[in-house]
């Protein structure tokens, strides 16, 4: 079923719709530069917000189970498969978007691609800018979080609104405007870029951030499907190898991180309150999500690993490529 | 037999019923306890009994965690138990413009072969969904928040669906006799006794 | 064959399918299967999809609604709140012609107003009213159509969650769509009232007729109505007021029905049992059709054919409003062979570039909110024509004395009366868009 100038097709699928930042500042023209590379003898058809079927957490086992070929997916979607990418959550660990993804792509090499991405081909690994909140009411001291119902995206985050004093819920992102603008939760933690998507500036008046310091992020993962990478001529791989791994995962770093400054923008043009906590009391936020960290350790101790060891490698890595 | 598979199909349907009435009762449960976490750290609340508010904060009074992710394991075995008796009822939406108009043979022989087809459908259902309780064990995948293994959502989700499966079978093999001996076995009975 | 061939191919054998009885969820399963099988050749994708997939979709916490909602039908009549609704609606509607079919509809609208899905819309109405539509003489098809038609206000009146998908895929605002969408909501139910009294002028068999009631017994009957009030009251007010989402209003609901049931003695064991069967073989009709569209959405994707339409469509150099008809008329097509949020994950990603590049004399937004609304309508629409519609399978298979066939041909009508309103709305973009201009 192929057109003569290509070899293969590879399909590509995704949960965001194709407007998304993603889609357009990292996924497609990836995939552009690999039909380039390839003189056209790769073609990549892009499968946005899920068309090929499925909800997003089994992105995943479709990439595995050969459904789609490349899939872009967010790690904490399957709580439990991807524990070590965990690191990369925990408060206060990344510093900025573009070197915390080299970090990641150095960290995975050494400790995730015989273990956690055993079944997959690793194309990238990348954090999306800091975290912030979203909130109908102003977040000024870490007690105004007393009380609040907050969403959050992965079992990390949910835990560490725990430990800070919210309310934690678990709600699917679909639900997330409605819930937000009728008062169901009092407030989200998302990257800036998410809020353009989802309206989340249109449905809150406050947000409050962390100066240079950043409250969370989440781990992303671009993978290829390990058989269909296999059949692949030795020169089609190498034009796949040569456009993935460290500089990819790095350059989507920092695409995601440009894309928070429209979204930045949109909150400032409605006149919406942007609080950044001062540094001084940063350190009183870090010590109330302190437990978090603890616990990560703890846990990943009674799976096997050494938990301390891996949160000092991250911090390390990410300190090395900030340089 | 048929009263068997009429009797398990409709037991099934009560045990998905009952867990529905569950998951009903938990939202609601959970809906009373946000409100109510709300209230108590209103203002009202605070200036008017300060003290109660505080207590019951403490011991919880707030949404049940991980409401959600239950009524989605909890949804799926509902929804896999209520198959069984849509499939014996023959409660499945159909169009039956130009099949009514077919002599009576010829419409249970297309009846068979219809059941049949939907037999084989639901067992390939149950198979492949214990291969996916198998991924989801090997990968070791939890909920979100109470981070229970999906595999066992997923083992409850089976369990109906093998009964399904068998039901269907069972479905099949009636039709295939009424068609060669003409006998009625399955009634297509839809009202509130089925 | 190419994928294209294959996935073009698809649609006149599903048709062919449908029409030999088989189920239709069973009919896009076997065919999202065997499409596959052919665009992938062999079995491993076809086999692999199914592994996670029926497991999710049958666990959705968006459709997790259905049976709930389905759950609080059964419990509302038996305790006798249907019943006195609809003593209500006869007491003060009766008289006129076709009153009753008309207080359902205005029934769906209220419950259009609380639920953002069409589908529930139908399945709860659809338990609530028919059988005081049969009670009371209308005829099978007639009452079957009217409820199919009735329970697409549960998308088009706001809160929708097609809307939602549609503001989120587009970037647009969600409150100016859901705020767009009054208008055209409301001319919809009065469109079907209109409908339903030209109808019984033509169809004088279709529905009985009586004399007015006198004040005093229609002031009672209305009395009679608190316990569905107080729990109506608490779904809608509990979610406009933000104590709840839409899921957990339906929970609410079916616990507020299940205790008033329980109260009025109307909740024995044998009652109760009976309420789970019905809720068991509605809702596993519907989830096994969710599932089938679910599959044969994600192989038609895979065919490219949603793709090459559009591109087919833009090739051909036509004026922005021939396009736009185009458009609309394509979506009626596929709507009806197709399951409306699929419809709109696959087709609005093509579609909505193409339209927003083209000049209609409105502004980049109202362009946008104005065809998010149309679409909305023409997908509703797809739910209720023949073959594939999914409110009238939901509601026809409530009512097993009344054949698809007569059901079919009573709501041909109502879908004229939708026709005619996409019409007006295209040919005056003003009607949708005069309260977002007025807010601003
Ligand atoms: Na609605
Ligand atoms: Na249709």
């Amino acid at each position: 079923t192929a057109a003569p100038a290509q070899e293969v097709t590879l399909k590509m699928h995704q949960f965001l719709p194709p407007q998304a930042s993603a889609p357009t500042k990292v996924l497609m023209p990836w995939a552009e530069r690999i039909e380039a590379a390839s003189d056209g003898r790769i073609k990549i058809d892009h499968y946005p917000a899920m068309q090929l079927g499925g909800k997003p957490p089994e992105l995943a086992s479709q990439v595995v189970d050969g459904v789609a070929d490349i899939i872009w997916t967010v790690a904490g979607y399957t709580p439990g498969r991807f524990p070590q990418a965990e690191v990369f959550e925990l408060p206060f660990m990344m510093t900025n978007a573009e070197d915390t993804s080299r970090a990641f792509w150095e960290y995975a090499e050494a400790n995730m691609m015989d273990s956690d991405f055993a079944d997959m081909k690793i194309l990238g690994v990348w954090v999306h800018g800091p975290g912030l909140f979203h909130s109908r009411k102003p977040i000024e001291q870490l007690s105004d979080l007393n009380g609040m119902k907050v969403r959050g995206p992965t079992r990390i985050i949910t835990g560490m609104l725990g430990e800070l004093g919210a309310t934690p819920v678990g709600m699917p992102v679909p639900a997330l405007p409605e819930s937000l603008s009728k008062g169901v939760i009092d407030a989200a933690v998302v990257p800036w870029e998410v809020t353009q998507a989802l309206k989340i500036a249109e449905l809150v008046d406050y947000h409050t951030a962390f100066g240079d310091e950043a409250l969370y992020t989440t781990a992303f993962i671009f993978a290829m499907n390990k058989q269909k990478f296999d059949s692949l001529p030795d020169d089609l791989k190498a034009v796949i190898d040569a456009n993935s791994g460290a500089d990819l995962s790095a350059l989507a770093g920092r695409m995601m991180a440009e894309a928070d400054g429209p979204a930045l923008e949109i909150a400032v043009d409605r006149g919406n309150t942007i609080f950044d906590v001062p540094p001084e009391q940063v350190a009183e936020w870090k010590a109330a999500a302190a437990n978090v960290e603890a616990n990560w350790i703890a846990e990943m101790n009674e799976k096997g690993f050494d938990g301390q060891a891996l949160v000092d490698q991250a911090r390390a890595l990410i300190a090395k490529h900030s340089q | 037999m048929g009263k068997l598979f009429l009797a398990l199909a409709r037991g099934m349907a009560v045990l998905g019923g009952i867990v529905l009435g569950l998951l009903v009762l938990l939202t609601c449960l959970s809906v009373a306890g946000r409100v109510l976490n709300t209230a108590l750290h209103g203002e009202t609340a605070q200036s008017l009994f300060p003290g109660l508010a505080e207590r019951l904060l403490d011991w919880g009074v707030g949404p049940i965690l991980g409401d959600f992710e239950l009524v989605e394991a909890g949804m799926a075995f509902t929804i896999f138990a209520f198959l069984p008796l849509c499939q014996i009822a023959g409660a499945h939406a159909s169009v039956d413009i130009f099949t009514a108009r077919l002599p009576g043979r010829a419409r249970r022989a297309l009846e068979a072969v219809i059941e049949w087809v939907f037999a084989a459908v639901l067992v390939l259902i149950a198979w492949q969904l214990w291969l996916g309780l198998l991924a989801k064990m090997r990968y070791n995948e939890t909920t979100y928040l109470l981070q229970f293994p999906i595999w066992w959502a997923y083992a409850a989700s089976l369990f109906a669906a093998v009964v399904a499966a068998l039901t269907g079978v069972w479905v099949a093999l009636a039709r295939l006799v009424e068609s060669v001996s003409g006998r009625v076995i399955l009634h297509s009975d839809t009202g509130p006794e089925a | 064959m190419s994928d294209l061939a294959i996935g073009l191919v698809s649609f006149p054998v599903l048709l062919g399918l449908i029409f030999l009885r088989v189920p239709i969820g069973l009919a896009m399963f076997v065919m999202a299967l065997g499409g596959l099988y052919a665009i992938t050749d062999g079995t491993a994708m076809a086999l692999s999809r199914l592994k996670n997939e029926p497991f999710s979709t049958f666990s959705s916490y968006s459709l997790s609604i259905v049976p709930m909602f389905l759950l609080m039908g059964h419990f509302a009549t038996l305790g006798g709140m249907s019943q006195a609704l609809f003593k209500a609606a006869e007491a003060w509607l009766g008289h006129r012609k076709g009153g009753v079919a008309m207080a359902a509809v205005g029934a769906c609208a209220g419950f259009g107003a609380i639920c953002g899905s069409s589908l529930a819309t139908a399945a709860t109405m659809g338990q609530v009213a028919l059988p005081e539509l049969r009670r009371q003489g209308y005829a099978g098809g007639f009452s079957t159509a009217t409820l199919a038609a009735g329970g697409t206000l549960g998308i088009l009146i706001p809160p929708s969650v097609i809307l939602v998908i549609y503001a989120i895929l587009t970037e647009q605002n969600i409150a100016k769509l859901f705020l767009s969408a009054v208008v055209p909501g409301v001319l919809a139910a009065v469109g079907y009232m209109i409908t339903i009294a030209i109808y019984v002028r033509l169809n004088p068999g279709a529905a009985q007729h009586r004399e007015a009631l006198p004040l005093r017994l229609r002031m009672r009957a209305l009395a009679d109505v608190w316990p569905v009030l107080l729990v109506f009251l608490l779904v809608v007010g509990g979610i406009y007021m933000g104590w709840f989402t839409p899921t957990e209003g339906a929970a609410v609901g079916a616990f507020g029905t299940g205790v008033i049931a329980l109260l009025n003695g109307g909740l024995t064991r044998v009652r109760l049992m009976q309420a789970f069967y019905a809720t068991a073989r509605n809702s596993a009709m519907i989830f096994f059709i969710v599932l089938g569209a679910a599959l044969y959405n994600g192989f038609l994707a895979l065919s490219q054919v949603p793709q090459e339409l559009s591109a087919w469509v833009v090739g051909q150099g036509m004026s922005p409003w021939a396009v736009l008809a185009c458009i609309l008329a394509l979506y009626l097509v596929f709507g009806c062979l197709m399951d409306s949020l699929s419809m709109i994950l696959l087709t609005i990603p093509i579609f909505f570039p193409i339209i927003s590049v083209l000049d209609f004399g409105l502004t980049a937004e109202e362009t946008a909110i104005w065809f998010g609304i149309l679409v909305l309508i023409v997908v509703e629409v797809g739910l209720i024509t023949p073959p594939v519609g999914m409110n009238l399978f939901v509601i026809n298979s409530m009512d097993p004395q009344t054949r698809i066939l007569d059901t079919y041909k009573a709501v041909l009508p109502f879908v004229i009366s939708d026709i005619v309103r996409v019409m007006i709305l295209v040919a005056a973009p003003g009607i949708t868009l005069f309260l977002m201009r007025l807010m601003h």
